[in-house]
């Protein structure tokens, strides 16, 4: 089953297209990145399936809901981190995860305190809950505003980068809460994102997007060799020298050596790695050569993200 | 429409204006020094009632064309009675119409475009209270504050009438009155629910709270003309007057209303943001 689904959806301001004819599925308990330069489309395509703004045209359901019909039903299964924290600065964190609380329906009062203490108490705030959010640093904003998007427990996220302005060690409890809601708690979640490392380490699927067009959806994996290519082999030796290349190009499967003397490295491409690594070695090592490393190597997924984007 | 979830609205904000002085500041102090204000320039009357050169004899016969029933109540008593009370009983009743009006202008404009502004409504429009409820709330955190306001100024004006013009009428109270009790608890809230209304769904509409707070005042200059040029008026002939213009403002406050929930568009406001 799917728990968000979008069938052409598209959305322009004026003459300009920002979201083009978008038509993607994201699975219930998947997590799924919205991957693309500034200005592809990743936050108007959230605001609509958040119902913050309207399509121009397609259509799109979340959690069996319609968009355009069942604005309401949406909203209340959805939690959003948005683009800007969009926090009550006035108003002191505790005041603003009790009007989120509230406004989500929470109304059993044991409860709503029991959750916000504990969302609070989570992401290092629960100190601070009695300070006006004016006085946060960003990064304590970003958590705050995580914190409400969570606060109703709802089945799926809409996360608007997650990561913005956090540092690294807060960065990585962001994203083991993400693989914990995903993997743990079902939770399906859709993360827009420009960090490659995100995308990465967190998606079950990507979608590359660029001016509003989507330009390939899969897993991480699949993406990389499908932009960059096969993975190739990489050899250092101890000794280099001409005899030994031309013992490799004999193996057939071998369709290119290139060769860093300096470093006596050899980068190999050939057809099926994992199968004809063995032949490539033995060979080697027919021909004197004193192997000192072996190993696969896949482009990165950034290379490969770069390269695509540049292309478009 | 559930009115938990505006009064929820209602509360976060009115949480957040309570701390903003530069908006209460406003509110709060320039009622209430009209209020004070006023009872103290009718006791400079006496003063100008003995110059000679005054446009007094048209006052004179302003007071002959009065109703009869004003009429009555003016018989005995001498000339300086009879303008203090027709000053602060009639002529400024306007001024109690105005100040929920001045009082809620500031927040109604301040409602949706201010949000915008400081970048909070999206998460606002995010949550599942529907559109009326976000309307309705809106509109109360104008409307309750301001009617605080115009009973605090009422009482104000009453205490500073009834001291200074005790011994004038010889220990008679003349505030407050039937006709003002009318006035300050009904004509006054249902007038400031017209404007409130749409001041609110210009604030939706627009782009930032400067935008919203000049086109509400183009919008408030008719209703204030018409305010000051009828409310002496209206408060002259008395009960049943004041009665049927409240009636007619409710209705005029339920077609804003109605109107004002039918064109609130909650996903044109982040369209529009630039
Ligand atoms: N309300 C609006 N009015 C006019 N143009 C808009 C509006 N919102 C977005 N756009 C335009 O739509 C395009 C996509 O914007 P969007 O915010 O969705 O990009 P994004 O992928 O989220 O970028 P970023 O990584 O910088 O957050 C941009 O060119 C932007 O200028
Ligand atoms: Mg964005």
């Amino acid at each position: 089953m799917s728990s968000v689904e979008t069938n052409g959806l598209t959305r322009r301001f004026g003459s300009f297209m920002a979201v083009d004819h978008l038509s993607f599925e994201v699975k219930e308990g998947e997590v799924f990145g919205l991957l693309g330069p500034n200005g592809a489309g990743k936050t108007t395509t959230v605001r609509m399936l958040a119902c913050l703004i309207s399509s121009s045209e397609g259509s799109a359901s979340v959690g069996g809901y319609d968009i355009g019909r069942d604005s309401l039903k949406v909203r209340q299964i959805v939690g959003i981190l948005t683009e800007n924290p969009s926090l009550y600065e006035r108003l002191t964190a505790y005041e603003n995860m009790d009007f989120f609380a509230e406004a989500y329906g929470l109304s059993d009062v044991q409860e709503k305190r029991n959750r916000i203490r504990e969302l609070l108490e989570f992401f290092e705030l629960y100190e601070r809950r009695n300070n006006k959010v004016a006085t946060f640093s960003k990064g304590m904003k970003q958590k705050l505003a995580i914190a409400r998007a969570l606060v109703h427990q709802p089945p799926i996220l809409f996360l608007d980068e997650p990561t913005a302005g956090l540092d690294p060690e807060s960065s990585k409890v962001i994203r083991d809460l993400i693989e914990r809601l995903s993997q743990r708690e079902k939770h399906t979640i859709l993360l827009c994102t420009h960090h490659l490392e995100d995308a990465e380490k967190l998606c079950n699927r990507v979608m590359i997007i660029n001016r509003g067009k989507s330009v390939i959806v899969g897993s991480p994996d699949e993406l990389r060799d499908k932009i960059a290519g096969q993975p190739v082999l990489q050899v250092i030796l101890k000794n280099l020298n001409q005899k030994i290349i031309e013992a490799i190009k004999d193996v057939k499967q071998v369709k290119e050596v290139d060769v860093d003397n300096s470093a006596s490295r050899l980068i190999i491409t050939l057809d099926d790695v994992k199968s004809v690594t063995p032949e490539v070695v033995r060979s080697i090592v027919y021909a004197g050569g004193m192997v000192l490393s072996v190993n696969t190597l896949r482009p990165s997924l950034e290379e490969a993200y770069l390269k695509l984007v540049k292309e478009e | 429409m559930r009115i938990k979830k505006a009064m929820l609205v209602f509360r976060k904000d009115w949480r957040e204006i309570k701390r903003n002085w530069q908006v209460i500041l406003p509110i709060i102090v320039v009622p209430i020094m009209i209020s004070v204000f006023l009872p103290i320039l009718l006791t400079a009357i006496p003063s100008l009632a003995t110059t000679p050169g005054t446009p007094l004899s048209g006052f004179e016969a302003m007071i002959q064309n009065l109703p009869n029933h004003v009429q009555e109540q003016l018989a005995g008593m001498t000339e300086q009675q009879v303008m203090i009370y027709i000053m602060a009983l009639y002529f400024f009743a306007p001024f109690f119409l105005i100040i929920p009006l001045m009082a809620s202008s500031v927040i109604a404009s301040d409602s949706f475009a201010g949000e915008k502004e400081r970048k909070t409504i999206e998460a606002l429009l995010a949550t599942p209270i529907s559109d009326g409820e976000l309307f309705l709330g809106k509109m109360l955190v104008s409307f309750i504050p301001s009617m605080i306001v115009t009973s605090i100024s009422f009482l104000v004006y009453s205490t500073v009438f009834d001291l200074l013009s005790f011994s004038i009428f010889n220990g008679t109270l003349l505030l407050p009155n039937l006709d003002w009790f009318l006035l300050i608890f009904g004509l006054a809230p249902t007038v400031a629910l017209a404007s409130i209304g749409l001041t609110v769904m210009i604030s939706a509409k627009v782009k930032g709270f400067k935008e919203a707070q000049q086109i509400s005042v183009i919008l408030l200059i008719p209703i204030l003309a018409l305010v000051f040029g009828q409310a002496t008026g209206a408060i002259i002939f008395g009960p049943i007057v004041i009665t049927a213009l409240i009636g007619l403002f409710v209705i005029i406050d339920l077609a804003i209303f109605r109107t004002g929930v039918k064109l609130f568009k909650r996903e044109e406001i982040l369209s529009k943001i630039a």
